[in-house]
């Protein structure tokens, strides 16, 4: 079993969207893949017509009270899975703070699905938080795409540090360029220059697409709606280039 | 992810349009897909898969074709493959996951198709006010048989699959279908799952006659006979021509130990056709087990020189082709098919005509018992009489004895407690195998010289002969293991337990031997 979480410290970077296209690149190619919806605002729930409440709430779960296979809901596609959000995951760094050891705590509570999955993708919310200190823990990917923005420089060397600080030494940081509008001349210029300084940074750039804005109102993964074009190739060629790296 | 639970059939006079229709109005569906599909099923001809729990199905339809194994007891796919042709063996396949697990399964078995059937598929989504997909029905419609609905739960979604299957056992009146769709597409064929076994399974009471008895077997062993013919003459997989030589060799070693039942002269008649038999079909086995061997003989060589050795594999698919050219021509004979034929009908008349013979009129466990008592007490005495000196010749001649001895009890398992002959038999069996060995190689260190000779005229390079050499070391070394192992194995089989259980089972009662 692989974790990937799909990570940025900066808001509306396309963290839903690859991790929902990416998941279903997985199970589509047989590997047997859960994505655990952990932002408050459901919007993969969402994509997958799956209503985002769970039993118990954020208490519960982080309680363990229930299995969280008992949670899981089947998606409409063969091998995918979701766990959905719930409103009350907004209060998750509340409630992870009143336990004990609260960054291993996620960590714990997937390590009964390994048998079942092959990979969980794990849809973060933003920000550095106790919550995402418990997933940089339960992860063995930290995805990360980036808006070729000066901006995204400046977060992608603060995740970093944070890495290095925290010793987090298991932990992979894949960072990639995603929303990247080709018509800009900043933003061409921007992966330029970046890929130099980080080769870590995929070569794969997701464009800013409006066939990818259409999930909104699919509700459902790209390749589910659209069989091709430059935004589906280029999430093959990312999913590819992932497996390649790990 | 998706798990299949319940089945139900569609009543004759309910059309699958109508249904559907009617389906609609209680709930939101969605028709997912609609295809003409072909169907069949797959096994070998022993069952092996079906033994295992699972049903292996091929599935051509427009879109392409795929071969599943299904679990039997949840309909859960345990593998699936998409392919244009199915391969007739295990190591045939190119992906992985299948041909390892049939490998496991069917060894050197081939993948036969038992029936097909033509069937028009509907796959209907169930839909929550969401427009998202809680349950999914299966409808597969057959020209034959009953048309058949299955619901596949959805995880997460436990209250739609039950609402569907309420909704379909009370408002719809739809049965729970009982029998896999397998069963029943072979009873349309009079066929049904396990009609052939290799294992001798012959039911025996202590009452019958001798006569009675014998005829049970040899009826038994007849029919086992007849049904791998056709797969001996088409060469489909080794193991036909294998069940089929055991069943001539327990035949004709049936009509040598079990005396006085037939006329003598009848007697010995039968028993040189069953023995012509056994020489007809030697040749294309013993080819048929270097080739099966090929592999295990590669992996014993240096790897410097395995790549060597395959001139040899060459040399016996050559072989082995023109072995089985002439075993079959035998197998279409006047001699091979009008004697089997009167060894049919003699079996029929030979109880009408109560011919009387000594040993006719006798019960059967009697007979038994000083039988086996008696073949017992010989492998005993020839094992004990064996040395560390003690020439080859003795330890085959042992071996021979116990074959006997594992056949009689085989035949006549059924008059006794099960679980004490079955361990006796487990241990002769163990025994067997070390006398087994000795042979085996023995023969197989012939045989390979014999072949070099031959492929010294064909020109074969010299690096062959090496590894054969190389092999026929290695031969020499097990089977100097093997003689060294005996005593040993000996010493098992007769332990005191064993000789009491012996005793108990076949001597208080033999009489006379």
């Amino acid at each position: 079993m692989k974790v990937i979480a799909t990570y940025n410290i900066k808001g509306g970077v396309g963290k839903t969207s690859t991790a929902v296209n990416l998941a279903y690149l997985a199970a589509h190619h047989g590997y047997q893949t859960l994505v655990w919806d952990l932002d408050p605002q459901g919007a993969s729930s969402y994509y997958f017509r799956i209503k985002p409440k769970v039993k118990g709430g954020s208490k519960g779960l982080i309680a363990g009270k229930r299995e969280l296979d008992g949670l899981i809901k089947g998606t409409d596609f063969d091998n995918l899975d979701l766990l959905p959000a719930d409103f009350s995951f907004r209060n998750l760094d509340l409630v992870l703070d009143e336990r004990k050891k609260p960054t291993q705590r996620l960590q714990k509570l997937l390590k009964p699905l390994a048998d079942e999955y092959d990979f969980i993708f794990l849809d973060c919310p933003p920000n550095i938080t106790l919550l995402s200190e418990a997933v940089f823990e339960a992860s063995d990917i930290l995805l990360s795409p980036l808006i070729p923005t000066t901006l995204s420089l400046r977060t992608l060397e603060q995740l970093k540090r944070f890495i290095k600080d925290n010793k987090l030494k298991h932990l992979e940081l894949i960072p990639f360029f995603s929303m990247a509008d080709r018509r800009k001349k900043m933003h061409r210029e921007i992966i330029e220059h970046l890929s130099e300084e980080h080769p870590d940074v995929l070569a794969t750039v997701i464009p800013y697409a409006s066939d990818i804005e259409q999930m909104g109102i699919k509700r459902m993964p790209l390749a589910a709606y659209s069989k091709k074009g430059r935004s589906i190739e280029a999430y093959d060629a990312l999913w590819q280039e992932i497996l390649r790296r790990i | 992810m998706t798990e299949t639970a319940l089945s139900f059939e569609l009543p004759a006079n309910l059309a699958v349009e109508k249904f559907i229709a009617k389906l609609s109005k209680k709930t939101v569906i969605e028709l997912a897909l609609q295809q003409y599909s072909l169907k069949t099923f797959y096994d070998s001809f022993d069952w092996r898969l079906y033994n295992a729990n699972l049903i292996c199905e091929f599935n051509q339809s427009k879109n392409g074709s795929s071969l599943s194994l299904i679990s039997s007891l949840n309909g859960k796919v345990i593998t699936s493959t998409e392919l244009d042709d199915v391969p007739a063996f295990a190591s045939e396949f190119k992906d992985n996951v299948m041909a390892n697990k049939l490998a496991m399964l069917l060894e050197v078995r081939a993948l036969l198709p038992l029936t097909t059937v033509d069937l028009q598929i509907y796959k209907i989504n169930i839909l929550n006010r969401e427009q998202k997909t809680v349950a999914r029905l299966m409808i597969e419609q057959y020209d034959q048989l009953k048309t058949r609905l299955s619901i596949q739960a959805i995880k997460g979604y436990d209250k739609a699959y039950i609402r569907l299957s309420a909704l379909l056992q009370d408002e719809f009146s739809l049965k729970t279908a009982e029998k896999g769709l397998l069963i029943r597409a072979l009873k349309r064929q009079g066929r049904k799952p396990n009609d052939y076994s290799s294992k001798l399974n012959l039911k025996l009471t202590p009452e019958m006659t001798a006569a009675e008895a014998v005829r049970v077997i040899y009826k038994t062993l007849l029919k086992t006979i007849k049904l791998n013919e056709q797969g001996t003459i088409e060469d489909i997989d080794s193991e036909f021509l294998h069940d089929f030589r055991v069943a001539v060799r327990k035949t004709r070693s049936a009509l040598s130990q079990i005396k006085a039942i037939f006329p003598d002269e009848h007697n010995a008649y039968y028993k040189e056709y069953f023995a012509w038999l056994g020489t007809i079909t030697g040749l294309t086995r013993d080819m048929d087990v270097y080739l099966l061997s090929f592999d295990d003989y590669k992996a014993s060589l240096p790897e410097s020189m395995r790549e060597d050795l395959n001139p040899l594999h060459e040399f016996l698919l050559f072989k082995q082709a023109h072995a089985q050219k002439e075993l079959a021509n035998h197998l279409k004979s006047k001699k091979y098919l009008t004697t089997l034929h009167d060894w049919e009908l003699y079996l029929k008349r030979f109880i009408e005509k109560e011919d009387l013979q000594k040993n006719t009129h006798i019960s059967i466990k009697e007979l038994a018992d000083s039988r086996i008592w008696k073949v017992y007490q010989q492998v005993l005495n020839d094992g004990a009489a064996i040395n560390e000196d003690s020439p080859a010749e003795l330890l085959h001649d042992l071996r021979k004895t116990c074959k006997k001895l594992r056949y009689l009890m085989e035949f006549f398992q059924s008059l006794y407690p099960p679980e004490k002959i079955k361990t006796l038999i487990k241990a002769l069996k163990g025994f067997q195998e070390v006398l087994g060995n000795f042979q085996d190689y023995e023969v197989q260190e012939i045989s390979l010289k014999q072949f070099s000779e031959e492929m010294m005229q064909q020109g074969t390079p010299s690096n062959t002969f090496l590894a054969m050499g190389v092999l026929v070391q290695g031969l020499e070394e097990r089977r100097g293991k093997a003689r060294h192992d005996f005593t040993g194995r000996f010493n098992d089989f007769k332990v005191p337990l064993n000789q009491k259980v012996f005793k108990f089972l076949f001597a208080h009662k033999s009489k006379g031997e």
